[in-house]
């Protein structure tokens, strides 16, 4: 079988060519695509929970997870619309709205302005849909390494993910669900008594400063 | 008094096929709640990381990590039709014995159901709680003939002699000793028989699908994990007719070529586990279950599992991570579980009903069963009807029945000098249907939707002229956002911010009201990653489309209300 002819998709009008057991979000942005996403790590296995990368696909009713959903062929497929935009405008607005200022110090973390620049870019009100909090800052947790201001975290996992796949650890996990739900650690503790080994890998791929590198702040708070 | 020893309980449970569930009602049950000691000893025995195990007890509603709170203690529904009873009330009775608050027990065509211990009380107030079972299906008013339900009445049904003497495993005898696999499932597939639990899915096509798939051992699973608030259609099934149950199950495996399966039961149904587990024995002896069925090769297992409290465990792929004992959030499908199902393999997950009603089409026929619809619709339904109804209860009616021959023939209207107002349909995920609908629906898949909304799994509750419907829909949201897993993010804020904004919080002009509550609606239905969230703005959708003077009414007062919680 000649997969090179076969394992093309339409991607906003162009045709292009997918490897075997890509996704539709790997292929189009390859391809020079832009979806937005908070979920998202290449690193990590797809999540699918932020639900912004949703692109319509001819012959679906619903937007489906670009993300998650394999690329097969001939599937046509839409990464922008006017209807997508308002969705992922209105998300934003829901997202913004669980959590406190979003503006933080860029020295928390290398991904820590990705919600702060969607909300910009897709002109989100952040005084939309307001209501209670969800996060819970534990800055109890006096460890020389990891600041855990989770008034900002956006449960999207990428923290959990990245301890489980890529360190090993599974030092921490999502407790409650729904709206309650929470980052923790075994028995919700101090992350010096749990399974953590300071890597920090958590910090690096959190996308709002939820998770910050206390090490980079001290030295900026030090000698400037 | 000699307590079982940690290691005696880990070493009944370590070897056994999905043990996590088990093991943590062992521990739950000898303690009363579950203690740093005993999730490291289960941690240990089952290679699960003490954080991600911590997680995945916290998801669950009645496992009690605090001694204080041991399940002793009562447990009050205040689900939407309690809610209408005094759920709330009796719950504030029960406070000076540690009484809390459980979403619907499934117990809605009787007086509040308090949970304490392992069993399950009724009662209007907190002296008059009794302990007895549910109630079984009204006769069928229309003398219109049932399929579920055919037997289910006489008496001695629930045990294997009553069972057969009235027909009962003679479809699997059939299947077993004169049909091949595919014979099963063309028959399955000629009565047109489809998912009961709400989705709808042929089953043949899900049968053959999972035969089709590459990959053992396979299995089947029964989702009893029936959590949407007004159904309890599959308590009275498992209840009075466990063995139409366990047939199916066997009926699917054969078909499949499954070897085994498990009953993933709700938690809030204890009585049901023994009796099932007893019918299981009961079939094991008479050889119709186990290795070598019937002097066959066919070799099939059952297993119960209970589950601990989690309406998102009723999504098939929910209830799959459960059973794993991984932390109970939906999957992202496809893959399906029809290929990729319990340890990535193979499986068939079918709802009580759907299987009940395999096991009749087996021994009465395909054309028998598509001979049962009306108005050009196929098959029966139970609906459980309850709320502000002269009878409440299971009623089996055949697709395409009108929604007010159910409502007033059947059973009986509204009370005296009441008009009904609305009703829910699929438990709460269908939103509200009033007005010209209450007139026009009939009772199958097709006219509801034109509707607006959906049969789903088929819970009515009735609200007549006396109710708020804005309180309704508070009770409604109330729960979904109670029961959202917090996975994906509209669902998760969503169901949050259409609480609040039903419990007078938001926006307090009308037009700003009405406009987040479309917003969140529109992105929540379009963007979630399954069918709770998708479901749940239903109700705030047909709140607004029904009832505007009511919203109008109630957000126009919103600053000096103080909510309904």
């Amino acid at each position: 079988m000649n997969n090179r002819s076969q394992n093309r998709i339409i991607i906003d009008g162009v045709e292009v060519e997918f490897s075997n057991g890509e996704t539709i979000y790997e292929a189009a942005t390859r391809h020079g695509a832009t979806i937005p996403t908070l979920c998202y790590d290449p690193r990590l296995n797809p999540f699918g929970a932020c639900r912004l990368c949703v692109v319509e696909v001819e012959g679906v009713r619903n937007p489906v997870a670009s993300c998650t959903t394999k690329a097969t062929p001939g599937t046509v497929v839409h990464t922008s619309s006017p209807t997508l935009d308002l969705h992922r405008k209105t998300l934003l607005e829901m997202v913004a709205s669980e959590n406190d200022a979003l503006a933080v110090d860029p020295l928390r973390g290398y991904a820590s302005q990705e919600l702060t620049q969607l909300v910009a870019q897709y002109r989100a009100a952040t005084d939309r849909f307001a209501g209670q909090h969800s996060g819970h800052s534990k800055f109890e947790d006096d460890n020389p390494f990891i600041l855990r201001d989770y008034n900002k975290c956006i449960s999207c996992y990428r923290c959990v993910r990245v301890c489980a796949e890529q360190e090993g650890d599974y030092a921490i996990s999502v407790m409650n669900r729904g709206f309650h739900t929470q980052i923790t650690t075994e028995f919700n503790g101090l992350l010096r008594d749990s399974a953590c080994t300071f890597c920090g890998q958590c910090v690096q791929t959190c996308p709002t400063g939820a998770l910050g590198d206390k090490k980079a702040l001290r030295f900026i708070e030090e000698n400037i | 008094m000699s307590i079982i020893a940690n290691h005696e309980l880990i070493e009944r449970w370590r070897n056994a096929p999905a043990p996590l569930l088990p093991l943590l009602h062992a521990f739950h049950d000898r303690d009363g709640y579950l203690a740093a000691e005993a999730l490291r000893a289960i941690s240990a025995a089952l290679r699960i990381p003490l954080a991600e195990l911590y997680g995945t007890v916290t998801f669950y509603h009645h496992f009690s990590r605090e001694p204080q709170q041991p399940q002793r203690a009562p447990r009050v529904c205040t689900g939407p039709v309690c809610a209408l009873r005094g759920g709330q009330e009796l719950c504030h009775a029960l406070a000076d014995q540690g009484a809390t608050a459980m979403p619907c027990a499934g117990r809605c065509d009787e007086p509040i159901p308090v949970l304490q211990g392992h069993q399950v009380l009724v009662g209007s107030a907190a002296d008059d709680l009794v302990h007895r079972p549910a109630p079984l299906p009204p006769p069928n008013p229309g003398s219109l003939p049932e399929c579920v339900f055919a037997e289910i009445r006489r008496p001695d049904r629930a045990t294997l002699t009553g069972y057969e003497n009235s027909g009962g495993y003679s479809g699997l005898r059939k299947a077993v000793q004169e049909m091949t696999p595919q014979a099963v499932i063309d028959l399955v597939s000629a009565s047109k028989l489809a998912g009961r639990g709400g989705a709808g899915f042929p089953t043949g096509r899900k049968w053959q699908a999972v035969c089709d798939a590459v990959g053992t051992p396979k299995t089947v699973v029964c989702n009893a994990d029936e959590g949407e608030p007004g159904c309890f259609k599959d308590r009275v099934i498992m209840q009075y007719d466990p063995h139409a149950v366990i047939e199916g199950m066997i009926l699917a495996a054969y078909a499949t070529g499954a070897t085994r399966g498990f009953i993933y039961l709700r938690y809030e149904y204890p009585e049901i586990q023994p009796l099932l587990e007893r019918a299981i024995d009961e079939v094991k002896a008479a050889n119709l279950l186990g290795p070598q069925i019937l002097g066959t090769d066919f070799h099939f297992e059952l297993y119960v599992r209970r589950g601990a409290g989690a309406y998102i465990c009723g999504e098939e792929s929910s209830l799959l991570n459960s059973l794993e004992g991984k932390h109970p959030f939906p999957r992202n499908r496809p893959p399906f579980p029809v290929t990729h199902g319990f340890a990535d393999l193979p499986t068939a997950v079918n709802n009580v009903e759907t299987l009940a009603s395999a096991a009749q089409i087996m021994r009465r026929g395909a054309d028998w069963y598509l001979s049962l619809g009306m108005n050009g619709q196929v098959g029966t339904k139970v609906i459980s009807l309850s709320g502000d109804i002269e009878r409440p209860g299971n009623y089996e009616v055949p697709f395409g029945l009108p929604l007010k021959t159910l409502l007033y023939d059947w059973a009986g209207g509204p009370g005296a000098g009441r008009t009904i107002q609305a009703v829910t349909m699929a438990g709460l995920s269908g939103g509200f249907l009033a007005g010209d609908a209450l007139e026009s629906a009939t009772l199958d898949e097709p006219s509801i939707r034109a509707h607006g909304s959906m049969l789903g799994a088929a819970g009515i509750i009735v609200f007549d002229d006396r109710r708020n419907m804005v309180a309704a829909a508070h009770n409604a949201m109330t729960f979904f956002a109670h029961e959202s897993c917090g996975k994906c993010f509209p669902c998760r804020i969503g169901t949050q911010r259409l609480r609040e904004r039903l419990n007078g919080e938001g926006p307090t002009g009308v037009e700003s009201w009405l406009a987040e509550v479309a917003d969140l609606g529109r992105t929540m239905k379009a963007m979630s990653a399954c069918g709770l969230g998708m479901a749940a703005p239903l109700v705030t959708e047909s709140l607004v489309r029904f009832f505007p003077a009511q919203v109008e009414q109630y957000v126009d007062g919103h600053k000096s209300h103080a909510g309904w919680e």
